[in-house]
């Protein structure tokens, strides 16, 4: 063989070699692209190697494969195992996208396996985890897993009258700057506000009156300033907080001031705003069997009924907790990953820190709430 | 300038090239001449049919034929990064000594990316507006990239091959695709001129002609001007073959000296890369002081094509398209003939490095840079590494099958280039078209511009509302100057497209949103729901709605006004006034030096007809 020849062989080796290395064994950009697989060939002769590709598929969206690999699958349409997943309304489990997941075995035998799947799912609003005790079995010489479906349920049709407060706002015109309302803004209050230092730095907690007879749209600003009276730092309250308050109402509040200590803290300096806007009560949302498990691994729990007719695509839940003094301890939240349905609770469940949650007396939570072309 | 150019090159291939691979018909097309000796001479030549090169004018006619259709139809317009490029030139067109733009990123210095391309389309839409400007300058690197391909290949092929090579250039499926779909302007325009300085360079260090030593070094100043990454990477891919085929090129029998061609490599890379620091100083400042650290942005090219066979496609069968068939003429040939060795080495890793995160070999190679250049790139340089090699398979071909060959060739090349023309309508950079006119005249009126604004759901269209706009937004499409902490903290790219990017994407909108005090953030232009529920909690509020609602307004109560950011990264008034003028002087240098000094001393040898020297050559004599 001539030294041309050699050559030739050689890089035509060689490339091929270097794309079987590059599909069984992807650098990290690669297999980030291809849903995060160890390489080509993926193997279900494992308990954990046929949650791992189930768990691949659900990163795609490819539901009739990940359907197609349950052992169960008799025991339910493809259209139930899909709604499971993405929900039967559109809500925050619609649109989200799997970020990563994490498989852990539990036990095995022979025949029979427990595996815990954590799918940590992405949305527009934040992460949420699901997480779901598997049981893998095996079929002929591969594993396929047990999917624990959960069906959601569905009221029967009727008509629910509903009688909700509802405020209008006449606005001077569509060729007038939109901002100039020509009234006075609704008067809000801070009825508690106190700063408490946290691993992730300064977090200024409180509560937020709506003083006003009419809706106000809110948000609380709070600075931070040093020993010399100069500001270290301005946040805002984002969504730690219910911004829609009706006459009266009262939402918690929580700002981070990341990197902050708070001995470098001499006084805050707090802004509420508030705006009027049109509102109204409606959907009306019931808060039951609200319960604190105790620390350590300390829960805000209950479930959330919507009492109105109209189904709800995303709740958000916050929860206000105070020692015994009354004094505002902690405020925690969670969005709700399933729509609310009309009369069908859904619960929830926020994680409290421990620390906190040996103090915690008395709780509370209030709701938000999102529905596309919704109320504004 | 392209006639001084040929001049010499058809000198060039006068003393080096002519007959070197003319292939006997009868034999293999995957063997060389010097491989099979033993068919007779008169046997070429009474089957052979015209070995004349096709004349570059044709070539170009060609090119114009194909492209200014295309262009004047303003089809790049639909690509990913089009309206990135004729922002930075209406920036230009403004403040031509200014770099420092406040439209995007709160602001940002244009220093960070070479000018050249984009200020030549500011001085040309001075006439014909900025659209056409764009296009009136791809035109030109195309026009300039097929003029280099044929110098480029005639310095390892015949005039014949290389002018086939040259009009392939026109059909190439990769530069249709950055030009089309990529929209990727600098990458193109800085080619062409590397490779029309190439020549240059293996003319001064094989025979030390100053001429050429000048011309190269202002083609190559140029180049860099134009887009960084070509001469730095470019240097590896095609100058080292071009100087591997300097020591391994004999004139008149004799190699050049070790000690020559040692002092005159260095000498033109010190100048070169001394030119280029000064040129781009700006650049380099910026670069060292503010060094690309953000956290990688995912792009589909460092993609494995296998497991991720949809971006195999667009990442490889579109570029490549038909050449794909040529890969193993590519390895046989460029393995059998000695002085093609250089060039294939330099096409295996390029080919190598372009197939993205299919081989390690990116990652190896490049390191952390993996992360943050885009492969298809690489890509565009494999093929025009490759363009020598279908130069000459186009010309066996034709010699042995004729007009058959001529026809399935061209069905080859159209089809190719027909798909990666095609392909920014089949896999659109924006899956919906729509104007953004009333959104510039809602942010130019009652002031609404004293606050800055985000776009959701734009895709590539917020550099054009860019363009229209006086507002400055916190978002934008050049990642590498971003400054804004909460940007460069995650991994996603624009703040329009967040969701395509997860949670690294949406992390990154919700940090921008939640600060929006801090930068003057009042305005959201929501046209695709999916954000609604972020706006909705974090406490934005709908106050206007346009084009029939499809494009809602999001704002938020108390903002104040938008600042000037008074950034460290400003570049002082001496860096605008170097950036405004040495990189395009850098481009009016080469164009006078290519025009001003031409190849006297070649004009009689770049007349003799090249198709008679071929005859009068042994086959297979060069292969010794």
């Amino acid at each position: 063989m001539t030294g041309g020849r050699l050559l030739a062989v050689f890089l035509c080796l060689a490339t091929v070699g270097l794309v079987v290395i590059g599909t069984l064994w992807p650098v990290p950009a690669a297999a980030a692209w291809a849903g995060g697989t160890g390489g080509f060939i993926s193997s279900s002769s494992t308990p954990e190697g046929a949650v791992n590709n189930f768990a691949n598929d659900l990163g795609h969206h490819a539901w009739q494969e990940a359907y197609s690999t349950l052992a169960n699958k008799g025991k339910f349409t493809e259209q139930d195992f899909v709604r499971d997943m993405t929900g039967s309304y559109p809500g925050l489990r619609t649109y989200a996208s799997l970020d990563n997941f994490e498989v852990r075995p539990l036990h095995a035998s022979d025949n029979e396996a427990q595996v815990e799947l954590r799918l940590h799912w992405s949305t527009v609003v934040g992460t949420f985890l699901d997480t779901r005790t598997l049981q893998v079995v095996k079929n002929g010489d591969h594993w396929a897993p047990v999917w624990p479906i959960v069906k959601e349920q569905h009221v029967p049709p009727q008509v629910i009258p509903v009688t909700y407060l509802r405020w209008d706002v006449i606005y001077r015109g569509p060729e007038d700057d939109w901002g100039a309302q020509d009234v006075e803004a609704p008067h809000v209050r801070i009825i508690d506000m106190h700063p408490v230092e946290r691993a992730a730095g300064v977090v200024v907690l409180g509560e937020l009156l709506n003083e006003d007879v009419v809706p106000a749209y809110v948000s609380v600003k709070a600075t931070l300033l040093g020993k010399n009276g100069s500001p270290i730092a301005t946040e805002d309250s984002f969504d730690k907080i219910s911004h829609l308050l009706l006459p009266k109402q009262v939402t918690p509040f929580l700002i981070t001031f990341p990197n902050v200590s708070l001995s470098d803290v001499d006084s805050i300096h707090m802004d509420p705003t508030s705006s009027l806007v049109a509102a109204s009560a409606d959907p009306v949302i019931e808060i039951q069997n609200q319960k604190l498990s105790p620390a350590p691994d300390a829960w805000f729990s209950g479930s959330l009924v919507n009492q109105s007719g109209q189904n709800v695509s995303i709740a958000h839940v916050l929860g206000t907790f105070y020692d015994q003094s009354g004094q505002l301890v902690w405020v925690a939240d969670q969005y709700i990953d399933r729509a609310l349905l009309p009369q069908t609770p859904v619960s929830f469940a926020i994680p409290v820190p421990e620390d906190l949650a040996r103090k915690i007396s008395t709780e509370r939570a209030v709701v938000a709430t999102y529905s596309p072309g919704g109320f504004q | 300038m392209v006639h001084w150019m040929l001049r010499a090159s058809s000198a060039l291939a006068f003393t080096k090239a002519t007959t070197l691979f003319t292939r006997q018909p009868g034999a293999s097309i995957f063997e060389s001449n010097g491989l099979s000796r033993g068919i007779s001479l008169q046997k070429l030549e009474a089957v052979a049919p015209s070995t004349r090169p096709i004349p570059l004018s044709l070539i170009l006619m060609a090119a114009l034929a194909v492209h200014l259709p295309l262009l004047l139809m303003e089809l790049p317009l639909k690509s990913y990064d089009t309206n990135f490029h004729i922002f930075f030139a209406s920036h230009y067109l403004h403040h031509w000594f200014d770099p420092w733009n406040p439209k995007w990123y709160a602001g940002f210095s244009q220093t960070t990316y070479p000018p050249l391309p984009q200020q030549w389309i500011a001085l040309v839409s001075r006439i014909t507006g900025l659209d056409l400007a764009y296009m009136t300058v791809q035109l030109v690197a195309i026009l300039l990239l097929v003029v280099g391909v044929y110098r480029f290949a005639l310095l390892w092929v015949t005039p014949r091959a290389a002018s086939l090579a040259a009009l392939a250039a026109v059909f190439l499926g990769s530069e249709s695709f950055l030009v089309y779909s990529a929209g990727q302007l600098s990458t193109t325009t800085a080619a062409p001129l590397y490779l029309n300085a190439l020549p240059y360079l293996f003319e001064w260090v094989r025979e030390g002609k100053w001429r050429s030593f000048v011309k190269g070094a202002a083609l190559f100043t140029a180049a860099a001007a134009a887009h960084h990454a070509t001469l730095l990477f470019g240097s590896m891919f095609f100058a080292i073959p071009v100087l591997a085929l300097v020591l391994i090129d004999r004139q008149d029998g004799e190699r050049v000296s070790t000690p020559a061609f040692l002092i005159r490599t260095v000498v033109m890379t010190v100048v070169v890369a001394a030119a280029v620091a000064v040129v781009l100083l700006p650049f380099w400042i910026a670069l060292i002081h503010y060094p690309v650290t953000q956290t990688p942005i995912p792009h589909a090219s460092r993609a494995n094509y296998i497991l991720s066979p949809q971006w195999g496609l667009n990442y490889f069968v579109i570029p490549y398209g038909a050449l794909i068939l040529a890969l193993p003429f590519i390895f046989v040939r460029g393995s059998a003939v000695t002085r093609l060795r250089p060039l294939l080495l330099g096409f295996w890793v390029a080919f190598l490095v372009g197939l993205g995160g299919t081989t390690p070999v990116g990652h190896l190679l490049l390191g952390r840079a993996f992360d943050v250049l885009t492969m298809e790139r690489f890509s565009y340089w494999a093929t025009l590494l490759a363009l020598p090699f279908v130069g000459l398979l186009a010309a066996e071909l034709i010699d042995r099958y004729r007009g058959r060959a001529v026809a399935v060739l061209t069905i080859a090349a159209t089809f190719t280039c027909a798909m990666a023309v095609a392909w920014s309508t089949f896999r659109p950079a924006d899956a919906a078209d729509f104007k953004v006119d009333s959104v510039a005249a809602w942010l130019n009126r009652d002031g609404h511009d004293n606050y800055r604004y985000v776009t959701l759901g734009f895709g590539n269209k917020i550099s054009r509302l860019s363009v229209l706009t006086d507002a400055s937004s916190v978002d934008g499409e050049w990642n590498s100057g971003r400054m804004l902490p909460e940007l460069t903290a995650h991994g996603g790219a624009a703040l329009t497209s967040s969701k395509y990017f997860n949670k690294e994407g949406l992390d990154a909108l919700r940090a921008i949103l939640d600060h929006a005090d801090r930068y003057g953030l009042k305005w959201v232009f929501v046209r695709d729901p999916y954000y609604e529920p972020l706006l909705t909690f974090g406490g934005w509020r709908r106050v206007d709605d346009l084009e029939d609602r499809t494009i809602i307004v999001w704002s938020k109560d108390g903002v104040p006004p938008a600042a000037p950011v008074n950034a460290p990264q400003i570049p002082p008034h001496w860096q605008g006034l170097m950036w405004g003028t040495l990189p395009f002087g850098s481009s009016l240098l080469a164009i006078f030096v290519v025009l001003a000094l031409p190849e006297r001393q070649r004009r009689r040898a770049a007349d003799v007809e090249p198709a008679v020297m071929d005859k009068d050559l042994v086959p297979g004599r060069m292969f010794s």
